[in-house]
Parts: structure tokens; C-alpha cells; sequence
């Protein structure tokens, strides 16, 4: 007990003063939370301020915001190349910024990243793994990550999920993300050794394949598209709630919507679907769905602000914006952003939360990326959430939503797979989509072409000699 | 005058029963009726037995060495903590703080003036034990709430026995630290006075008392209390008391000072290893939480408006 307080203790400094952390301390506290979970089976009830911090209160919020601005700008000027051209183009002085002042320096685009990757390594930090983005919206960008970051965020990442409840060392966990998602992997890997959970890691294989190992899994971490994959496996293997122990479903990356999510619960026994953000060029922060469905960030690691999708000012509420955020210095530390664009969108709320994370501050779930919005007209403008809601609601459950949203003389078009309407003519298709806001125009391609419509990660297959005659000599 | 040995070790052992069974049955009846706050992330383990041993092994040197305003400036400090502690979940803030208030102004000022006749020794001690008793409840529901199970206190009572005997009989510091500072204000133990005589037990010893009862309550339930409380009336009060008579037949004299972790260490360390033969593996607070030896508080009325359902979640097309 004395010890622990001692750990938190430095924990809490290092945060305050904005030094390098001990992943090591961090560890040994995931290691005390489980002590405390074995004892008392629940962590102490001041443990929400512990995870989530202090921020209820916005002027303390701010005062965090700015102290973390000022020291990742101070540092990122003094060791980057890219920055230090950036604030000084912008006549900034990087220790003074303050979070009004931000518009002074132009957010950095993936553009950025992928054509200047060298200029965005700090030069005081050893690299340790490079990972790469999926490419689905376009050319990857390759993202290096130092030892420290990659213990570290493992250690916090731990330490949340054990004093939520989220993991423990009885929990097995299934990770059908790609392969090649070398820190998703890592730090699934990395979270389950400290809790002493147990981790399997498939990737995207083939989704029979996976069932027949879900069933021993308890906690599942994957993309929407390849879990309505492996819904449709599952329903059409005849398998239900008593073939499952999972209590969890993590899902992340794409939409998710309400029609897969309630299909899911259904097959899977499972009530918990949480839908999270966590985006490699922005990591370690990432949010959280509550059960009103606002996104909420975490607020601790970094600063995130809602920019208008059309102006690129601070967004009102109600308005359309893109997420920007900036990881703060110590829990970014290789190759870190300043005021990230990550064109993902979200709709500004209006008044008071009053969800189960109001303390944090929420927005509107993902619509989908901003260049992927559909503009109808100057005030028209058709999500591609709104889309794949719309289709993955059709009775013939065409999971996961390929389609493709065209405009053409100010009407939408939307072109789809022959079986995705299933029975229903083109008319009631039509009629289906007015109910859920949307007047189309549709077309139709054959279902061989499914994929090209519109590429999801459940793409990224990864072969395995599973189901296939064995190699000859092998 | 000294009154004749028999006497003496009579009204020691009065004390020592009325003390060790105060401490232990107080911290008991707290135990099964308030459940203090603790902290998000910790509980106690061996690493922690051996920082309050190391704590206590220092301790004599400390109150050797720093001057007196400084000496019971800790010891005020000390007291309202733990007193703080342990009562806040019974008393709102403001009788709690008055109520510590008054205990320990009491004592500071019984201590300074009251000690000049019998009746005031008596008085002083009366309203010295009451806060020694109090804050041993305290401290010991802290620690065992926390998470300190009866290994811990056996060990840390195995521990004391050596301590205890080394420096009382090896290396008498304790016999030195108890006839400069008794009358201290805030001296840290309980005890009362006839006549020239005093019979004392310690803060530590009543620690060691309550936590290894209401560990064992937790550990094991009502057939371990009942070992844990024969333990430490015959171990830590009856014995030690007692020998002072086979100590005065061999010694003849009066005023030893008699080690009661010295008797009860080892007898608390044999209990334990007895009760995990017998039982098994203690009981976690969970699991004792989750049994019948917990008084539990009726539950509160339903509220009479009924609370507003959670709004499911919404999702639909966004036009700007």
C-alpha cells in the first residue's frame, strides 16, 4: 500500500512537471491493481479521478491543455525539422503558446507525413518499430515508435483497462486486426502480458477459421467489417450466444452501425460492443462511445479540437468537424504531430452531456472521413454514416456495407451490389432509403464487384494452410 | 510506597485485560459495522509489514533526539490523523473535528497540569487511553480494511517479540523511553495509577491486539475470533502481567519492565500457522464482504420518482 501511493505519487509528478514517465512504474501499478482486485474486487472508489483525471472542472482542463502545448511545441520545435520550419514560419515563440493561439500554425496534413516522414523524427529519441497506416484512404504513411512509447502506452493502457473492469487475467483475447498493424499488435500483446491475460493473435484470416477460436476467446478486438464478416460466418454455421464466452467487443477504424451492433450482441452473447478512435499518427490518444453514442477523448495524453469541414475554424455546435489532435510530450515521443488533421468527422454537440462520461468533454459519433462526405449542396450534406446506417439496415443484412455515393445533377446515386437489396425491388430499396433520410438514385453492379465499391479493412486478407491440402515435403 | 508484587501484577493485569479486550473488541465491533474509504489503487502486503517495522524500530531514536514542542507537535499531527481517519465515515466534519479537538486539547492540557496528585494521574490516563484506545481502532481497521491479513500481523507480531526483548532486556531503551516521557502529553499508550504504581500498555501492543483480532475475523470468521481473543487475553495480557510475579521471586525488583510482544509474538505466529492448517488460505475482504459476518445497513427506500431511463443511442443522417 505504502508503495503504491509511492508509484502513484510519481506517476502523478511526472505528469504534472511533463518529464519522461517510468513504464516500469506504470507496470508495477497495473500489478498493484490487480492486488487490489483480487482483495477487494473492485478498485477504491476515487478511481475514475485516477484514470481520467481531474478535468471536470474547464478551467483546469484548459490549464492542462495549455502546460501540454507549451512543452510537445518547445520540444517538437527544438528537435524536428518539420516544426522547427512550421512555428517559425508561423513567428510563434513555441514555450508561450497557449490554446487560443493555435490557428496561428497550420494543421499538418498525412500529405505531410507521408512525403516528409524524415523531418517528424526527433532527434534525441532511438527508434524502436515502425507501423504503417492501412492505406484505405490512399498511400500509407510509416509511423516510428521509440521502446519508451511502446512500453509506456502498453503499462497505461493496462492500467485503465484493469481498473475498468475491461481486462483481467482470466480474459482471453482474440485480435482479427491486420497483421501488419505492427503497434495495434504490439500493444494488444504488450496489455495482455501485463494483466496476464492470455492473447491471440489471428489478423485477417479467413472468418471460419477465427470462429472456431472465438469460442475460447472472452474479449474480441477488430474492425466493423471484418465483425459483420464474422457475424454472417457465425449465422450461417447455425452458431449462437451459448457457442461464446466473449464479454467484450472492441471495435474501431470504420463505422459501426446500430444494425451490425444489435446482430452482434445477438449472435455473440455479448451486450458490451464498445466503439473506440485510436488512429495510428495520433496515438497514444483515443476515445471512447458512451452509451448515448457521443465520442469522448481522452484528454490527459493530448489536445483535441474540432475544426468546420468547410471554414477550418473552431466548429459551432451543431456544424460538422474534423478532428484535430495533438499528442502531448511524454506520451508521444518518436515521431510525433502537432495539430493533426485526421479527417475524421463528428458533429459538434450543443448543451450539457449527461452520459456516463459527461465529465469528459463529448461530441457525436464518426460520420466517416471528410473526404468522403457527400455534398448535396452547400447546406446538403450526406455522411457516409448516414450511408452505410442506411445500408447495412436493408432486411437482406449485406454486411459489411459496399456501396458506392456518387452525386450526379444534385441528386445522390448510389451504386450496389445486385444482392445487397436481397428481395426487395428497386422501388422499395428506394423507399427503405427515404425512411432513413436519404433520396437516391440507385445502380447496380454485380456482386463480383462488391469489393471495389468501396474498400474496408476486412480486405487486407491474410492467407493461412488452413483448409487447403497440406504442401507437399513440408 | 510499592505496593507488595502480587498486588501490582493484579492491577496490571487488570489493565492489560481491560485494554487488549477494548482495543480488540472495539476494533471488532468498527470492523463489522463501518467500512472506511480507501484508495483507488493498493493494498497491504509483506513489503508494507517490513516499512512499519522499519518505522518502528527507528521510532525510540526519534523520540530521543528531537526536542519536546516537536515531539508532541507529531504526536498532535498523528493523532488527528488517525482519529480523522477512523471517524470520518461515523461524524459529519464539524463534530468530528470538534470531538478531536477537544479529546486531544484535553490531553495536552491534563498533561501539563493535572499530574501533580494521584486523582489527576488517573484522570490524565483515563482521557489518554480513551484516544490511545481509539486511534488503535483506527489505525488497525485501516490496515486490515486495506488489505493486511493475520500472516501480516502474526509476522509483524513475531517481529515485535524480538524487537521487544532486545531492547527491554538486551538493551533497555524502552524501560528508559517509558520513565522519561510517561505523563507526556499524548504519551502513547494506555494506563492507569494507584498509588505510586502504574500499569501500561502500549500503543504498538494494542495495534498488534486489535488487528490480529479483527484479521482473523476476517480470515476465517467467528471460530478464528474466538482463538484470536483467547490468544491475546492469556498471551499479550495475562502472561505478561503475570510473570512480573515469577520475575520479582527471581529479580526482586518492582519496577521491570515486562515485554508483552515477548509473549504474544510468538503465540500469535503459532495461532496463525494452527488456523491456515486447520482452514486454509485467509478469506480476501471481498469474500468477507460477501459472507454473513458482515452487519449490513438496511437498504435505502426506492427513490420516490422514478429515475429517468438512459436515452438509447440515436443515430441519423447529419446535414449541415
Amino acid at each position: 500500500m505504502f508503495e503504491t501511493g509511492v508509484r502513484q505519487v510519481r506517476l502523478a509528478m511526472g505528469m504534472v512537471w511533463g518529464r519522461r514517465l517510468s513504464p516500469e512504474n506504470v507496470a508495477r501499478l497495473v500489478r498493484d491493481a490487480l492486488g487490489t482486485i483480487e482483495e477487494f474486487g473492485e478498485p477504491g472508489a476515487d478511481v475514475g479521478e485516477l484514470i481520467d483525471g481531474p478535468l471536470e472542472d474547464p478551467a483546469a482542463r484548459k490549464d492542462l491543455a495549455n502546460r501540454g502545448v507549451q512543452r510537445t511545441a518547445a520540444r517538437l520545435a527544438a528537435q524536428t525539422q518539420f516544426y522547427e520550419r512550421r512555428f517559425a514560419a508561423a513567428g510563434v515563440k513555441p514555450a508561450k503558446l497557449d490554446v487560443d493561439a493555435l490557428a496561428a500554425i497550420p494543421v499538418t496534413v498525412k500529405r505531410d507525413l507521408v512525403e516528409r516522414p524524415e523531418d517528424f523524427r526527433c532527434a534525441d529519441v532511438p527508434s524502436y518499430l515502425t507501423t504503417r497506416t492501412t492505406g484505405t484512404t490512399g498511400r500509407p504513411a510509416e509511423i516510428w515508435l521509440s521502446r519508451y512509447e511502446m512500453d509506456l502506452w502498453s503499462a497505461m493502457g493496462a492500467l485503465a483497462g484493469v481498473l475498468r473492469g475491461e481486462i483481467g487475467p482470466t480474459d482471453v483475447m482474440q485480435v482479427n486486426v491486420s497483421s501488419r498493424a505492427t503497434a495495434s499488435v504490439h500493444l494488444d500483446v504488450a496489455v495482455c502480458r501485463l494483466v496476464g491475460a492470455g492473447c491471440r493473435v489471428l489478423g485477417i484470416v479467413p472468418p471460419d477459421e477465427s470462429l472456431e477460436s472465438l469460442t475460447g476467446a472472452t474479449l474480441l478486438a477488430t474492425t466493423p467489417s471484418y465483425l459483420a464478416e464474422l457475424e454472417t460466418a457465425a449465422r450461417q454455421r447455425g452458431m449462437g450466444p451459448a457457442d461464446f464466452r466473449l464479454r467484450t467487443i472492441d471495435v474501431g477504424g470504420e463505422v459501426l452501425s446500430p444494425s451490425l451492433a444489435r446482430a452482434a450482441r445477438e449472435t455473440f452473447g455479448v451486450d458490451n460492443i464498445r466503439d473506440l478512435f485510436a488512429m495510428t499518427e495520433v496515438a497514444p490518444v483515443t476515445g471512447r462511445t458512451c452509451r448515448q453514442g457521443h465520442l469522448h477523448f481522452d484528454l490527459n495524453m493530448g489536445l483535441v479540437e474540432y475544426l468546420d469541414v468547410d471554414s477550418g475554424e473552431p466548429a459551432q455546435p451543431g456544424a460538422l468537424a474534423t478532428v484535430v489532435v495533438t499528442p502531448f510530450f511524454p506520451f508521444r515521443d518518436c515521431m510525433p504531430v502537432f495539430r493533426y488533421d485526421t479527417r475524421d468527422v463528428v458533429e459538434v454537440l450543443d448543451g450539457k452531456l449527461t452520459c456516463e462520461l459527461s465529465a469528459m468533454p463529448g461530441v457525436g459519433q464518426l460520420v466517416g472521413k471528410a473526404d468522403q462526405l457527400v455534398r448535396l449542396g452547400p447546406n446538403d450534406i450526406v455522411t457516409p454514416r448516414a450511408l452505410v446506417e442506411a445500408v447495412e439496415a436493408l432486411p437482406a443484412r449485406p454486411w459489411p456495407a459496399r456501396f458506392r455515393s456518387t452525386v450526379h445533377d444534385g441528386r445522390l446515386r448510389l451504386t450496389l451490389p445486385f444482392s445487397t437489396i436481397g428481395g426487395l425491388g428497386e422501388a422499395e430499396a428506394v423507399a427503405h432509403f427515404a425512411d432513413h433520410g436519404l433520396d437516391v438514385d440507385l445502380a447496380f453492379v454485380s456482386d463480383d464487384e462488391a469489393t471495389s465499391l468501396r474498400p474496408l479493412r476486412c480486405d487486407l486478407h491474410e492467407t493461412t494452410f488452413a483448409g487447403r491440402p497440406a504442401v507437399i515435403g513440408a | 510506597m510499592n505496593s507488595p508484587q502480587w498486588v501490582l501484577s493484579t492491577f496490571q493485569l487488570v489493565v492489560a485485560l481491560i485494554a487488549a479486550a477494548g482495543a480488540s473488541l472495539g476494533g471488532l465491533l468498527y470492523f463489522r459495522r463501518v467500512r472506511m474509504d480507501r484508495p483507488a489503487i493498493g493494498r497491504f502486503n509483506g513489503r508494507d509489514v517490513c516499512i512499519l517495522f522499519t518505522l518502528l524500530v527507528i521510532l525510540p531514536a526519534f523520540y530521543l533526539l528531537v526536542p519536546r514542542w516537536a515531539l508532541e507537535s507529531l504526536l498532535v499531527i498523528t493523532y488527528m490523523g488517525a482519529l480523522s481517519i477512523g471517524f470520518q465515515p461515523l461524524l459529519r466534519p464539524v463534530p468530528l473535528w470538534l470531538g478531536i479537538g477537544v479529546l486531544i486539547g484535553a490531553d495536552l492540557w491534563l498533561g501539563q497540569h493535572a499530574l501533580g496528585t494521584v486523582f489527576g494521574w488517573q484522570v490524565f490516563w483515563t482521557e489518554n487511553s480513551l484516544i490511545v484506545m481509539l486511534a488503535a481502532i483506527s489505525v488497525a481497521n485501516l490496515y486490515v480494511q486495506g488489505g493486511m491479513q493475520l500472516r501480516h500481523v502474526a509476522w509483524f507480531a513475531a517481529g515485535l517479540a524480538i524487537y521487544d526483548s532486545i531492547f527491554t532486556i538486551g538493551f533497555p531503551i524502552t524501560n528508559l523511553l517509558v520513565r522519561d516521557f510517561v505523563g507526556y502529553p499524548l504519551f502513547p499508550a494506555m494506563g492507569m495509577r494507584i498509588s505510586f504504581n502504574e500499569a501500561i500498555v502500549g500503543l504498538g501492543d494494542l495495534l498488534v491486539y486489535a488487528a490480529f483480532t479483527i484479521a482473523a475475523f476476517k480470515a476465517y470468521g467467528r471460530k478464528a475470533l474466538r482463538v484470536a481473543l483467547i490468544l491475546i487475553l492469556v498471551f499479550g495480557a495475562a502472561m505478561p502481567t503475570l510473570s512480573g510475579l515469577l520475575i520479582n521471586y527471581i529479580d526482586a525488583r518492582l519496577d521491570v519492565i515486562i515485554p508483552a510482544q515477548t509473549w504474544f509474538g510468538p503465540a500469535a505466529l503459532v495461532g496463525y500457522f494452527m488456523m491456515r492448517r486447520r482452514w486454509g488460505r485467509e478469506r480476501t475482504m471481498k469474500e468477507y464482504l460477501a459472507s454473513t459476518d458482515v452487519v449490513r445497513r438496511e437498504p435505502p427506500a426506492p427513490p420516490a420518482i422514478p429515475e429517468e431511463p438512459t436515452p438509447e443511442a440515436v443515430s441519423k443522417p447529419v446535414s449541415a
